[in-house]
């Protein structure tokens, strides 16, 4: 009877997958990430054109752009973030519900860019100084495969493994 | 109905029926970080007072920290869309004030890319016009054409979006023959794509139905609040600075400046998809008659002083006339730099042109006028 | 053009590079179009400057001459200001463009840096209120007549006047 119990699961395997529910509901999330339309400045056009027919963030389930915080999981932060702009971000991070992520996208949001010099009066430097960040892409702007890349290292950081290994240049 | 009719009944409406829509800083229809404060009289607009400074980059206070050449990547993220005329105004100026005399291939060359930079920049405004108006898959083909064109840029330039190809007195590094090649199979593929859309976007009733007699700017609102750029240009007055004030290698080339009476937003639509057909033109004949010798100037020197003085330079970006305007006093930093940017002087006229309008009428007229905020905010 | 494209892209080693005809050339320039009007132009190389035409007066003449382009149908481009800060001046520069006509003015004014007060061109050229409201962020002049001088590209209640030549942030 053991054997056929072990034979019946083998035979199962392909269809049938027993996991923890906090490892299903991440693979959920991450192959479903809803982002918010965020875009702030020249990144955005990047972050439109991964979304459109070349790059195609469809493929990775993050193809909804939402424009309401209340119905997007991450919020991709494509800009400068301006001091007179940083308390509408601030509001906007915080009406998302949780959980949520953040990608800073962009040298801008990581730290402020090439705008900052000693005397600037109105970026603010790097988004984290608003609220936390999760994934930063490096760039001006990014390309669309960079943010591709983020989205999904932000999926590994939600589920543990990556979609496929790091390509290594021959 | 004239707007005049349909208000008549709502004339008499107290003022306290009104009541305030904030529309951004963050929404998908304003193409950047803008927010209009709408007094709303129901679904009409009493009064629309665009709030800008969101994306407030301090474009002219680093102008005065920074050498002339250090300056040239602010100039492309200025209007990351049109980057390439953006640095050609500045390059421009500097080069005028310094007498450097570029060598005509380069000035080719930056006309063959300025013409490429301004097909790519209208089709995402395409693009994204018809988002706002609800139809998501023109995007999809724009940014598809888009692609094609970026990736030609890449190619001489290494960058898809915020170029400093164009240097103080010619250009970063020549074409090469893929370039030239690549260019006009583009050239050849695209005359097609824009007879499909015309044929399925331009066309559409439900696009005509939007766009017709919406949005109507007459020629003395443009010239009071300087609107330049296809917003002029759908009111009938052909100004463009490529053909009224030219500059670089333009008079050497056989073009037409599109130019509708009407003054609606299908006219400014249709002047920019006209636009796009006489750039194809430009390329063509650019690439034909492209000389040869050197791109770069003999003698720039490496610490660039200007005499001192103001001199201005002024391009056709895509969006409208663009200026720069540097004051020098002999230094090797100039003492201010100011950017006449076109979309300033295009919102500047919305405020006016959308009273008694319908909300989604006036989304039209503001995706019309083409802008982009870091434009307007520098 | 004498040179034809060479698809290696080096120049040929015996063939000068070829120049451009000078650019095209603007309608004749007479000493003054506007010599009609009442205002101390002066011309200017336009291929060295950018503009034809430069006139200085003084603050209070600003919206007489704005009134007089008005009319010729010249449009505002720009309104720049300049912190002289060595002379104890601010200087404003209102580009006017003529959007028939190859013809580009100036009209230039200079105010005392410690009081800085000019009367706005607003009523002339509705365009001027943003032009005027962004050079008071940038330089606290003040237009007298505008009606809302209030911050266009700084926060509400900024107080600072960035452009100034001796602002510390």
């Amino acid at each position: 009877m053991e054997a056929q119990e072990e034979q019946l699961l083998k035979d199962c395997a392909p269809f049938v997958k027993f996991a923890k529910l906090d490892e299903l509901l991440s693979l959920g999330r991450a192959n479903s990430l809803w982002p918010l339309t965020f875009g702030l400045a020249c990144c955005a056009i990047e972050m439109m054109a991964a979304g459109a027919s070349r790059f195609d963030l469809a493929r990775f389930g993050a193809e909804v752009f939402r424009p309401s915080p209340r119905q997007a999981d991450v919020m991709i932060v494509a800009g400068t973030v301006n001091k007179k702009m940083a308390e509408a971000v601030k509001t906007l991070y915080d009406q998302m519900p949780e959980p949520k992520w953040v990608i800073a996208m962009g040298n801008c949001a990581i730290s402020g860019g090439p705008f900052v010099f000693p005397g600037q009066y109105a970026v603010v430097e790097g988004v984290d100084k608003l609220f936390p960040v999760d994934v930063y892409i490096p760039g001006c702007p990014p390309r669309p495969e960079a943010l591709i890349e983020g989205i999904l290292k932000l999926e590994e950081k939600l589920t543990g493994n990556r979609r496929w290994p790091v390509v290594k240049p021959e | 109905m004239a707007t005049e009719d349909i208000l008549a009944p709502l004339a008499s409406t107290p003022p306290q029926e009104t009541f305030v829509l904030n529309l951004g800083p963050q929404h998908p229809a304003t193409h950047g970080v803008l927010r209009v404060k709408m007094t709303m009289d129901g679904e009409y607009i009493v009064r629309a007072e665009p709030v800008c400074g969101y994306i407030h980059r301090m474009q002219e206070k680093m102008g005065e920290n920074r050498s002339y050449a250090q300056f040239l990547p602010n100039t492309s993220r200025i209007d990351y869309l049109s980057a390439l005329t953006y640095t050609h105004a500045f390059v421009g100026a500097v080069e005028r004030a310094a007498r450097i005399q570029v060598p005509p291939r380069a000035e080719y060359i930056r006309v063959v890319a300025s013409e490429l930079n301004r097909i790519s920049s209208h089709l995402v405004w395409w693009g994204a016009f018809l988002l706002d108006l609800g139809g998501f898959t023109p995007l999809l083909y724009a940014f598809d054409d888009r692609e094609k064109i970026l990736d030609l840029l890449e190619g001489i330039t290494g960058a898809r979006l915020t170029y400093s190809y164009f240097r103080i007195g010619g250009l970063y590094n020549d074409v090469d023959d893929e370039f030239i090649k690549g260019t006009r199979a583009f050239v050849a593929h695209m005359r097609p794509r824009l007879k499909m859309y015309k044929d399925l976007v331009t066309d559409n009733v439900i696009l005509r139905k939007r766009l017709i007699e919406i949005g109507p700017i007459s020629q003395e609102l443009c010239r009071l609040y300087g609107a330049t750029g296809p917003v002029i240009r759908g009111s009938g007055v052909p100004y463009d600075v490529r053909k009224v004030e030219p500059y670089s290698a333009y008079p050497e080339f056989d073009f037409e400046i599109p130019t509708l009476p009407e003054g609606d937003s299908m006219a400014r639509y249709l002047v920019r998809m006209a636009e796009m057909v006489q750039s194809l033109r430009i390329i063509e004949q650019a690439l034909d008659k492209l000389p040869a010798g050197p791109v770069m100037a003999e003698k720039v020197p490496r610490v660039l002083k200007l005499p001192a003085g103001d001199f201005c330079y002024a391009v056709e970006a895509a969006r409208g006339r663009f200026m720069v305007r540097i004051v020098s006093d002999n230094k090797e930093i100039p003492y201010r730099v100011k950017l006449r940017t076109p979309c300033l002087s295009n919102l500047s006229l919305f405020e006016e042109a959308s009273r008694g309008m319908l909300l989604p009428d006036a989304l039209a007229l503001m995706g019309s006028l083409d802008l982009v905020i870091p434009d307007i905010d520098r | 053009m004498n040179a034809e494209p060479n698809s290696a892209g080096a120049p040929p080693a015996t063939k000068p590079a070829a120049t451009l005809p000078a650019p095209a050339p603007a309608p004749a320039p007479l000493p003054n179009p506007l010599a009609h009007l009442p205002l101390p132009f002066q011309a200017v190389d336009y291929f060295l400057k950018g503009y034809h035409l430069d006139a200085s007066v003084t603050p209070d003449q600003v919206v007489s001459a704005a009134e007089l382009l008005g009319k010729e149908g010249f449009a505002l481009d720009t309104i720049t200001g300049v912190d002289w800060m060595a002379l104890g001046q601010m200087e404003l520069v209102y580009d006017y463009f003529h959007p028939q006509r190859f013809l580009r003015v100036v009209i230039r004014a200079r105010i005392p840096r410690d009081n800085p007060e000019i009367p706005t061109i607003s009523k002339v050229f509705p365009g001027a209120n943003w032009h005027e409201r962004e050079t008071h962020d940038f330089f606290g002049i003040c237009f007298l007549g505008h009606p809302n001088l209030m911050p266009f590209l700084l926060p509400e209640d900024a107080t600072y006047h960035p452009l100034r030549k001796d602002f510390t942030a």
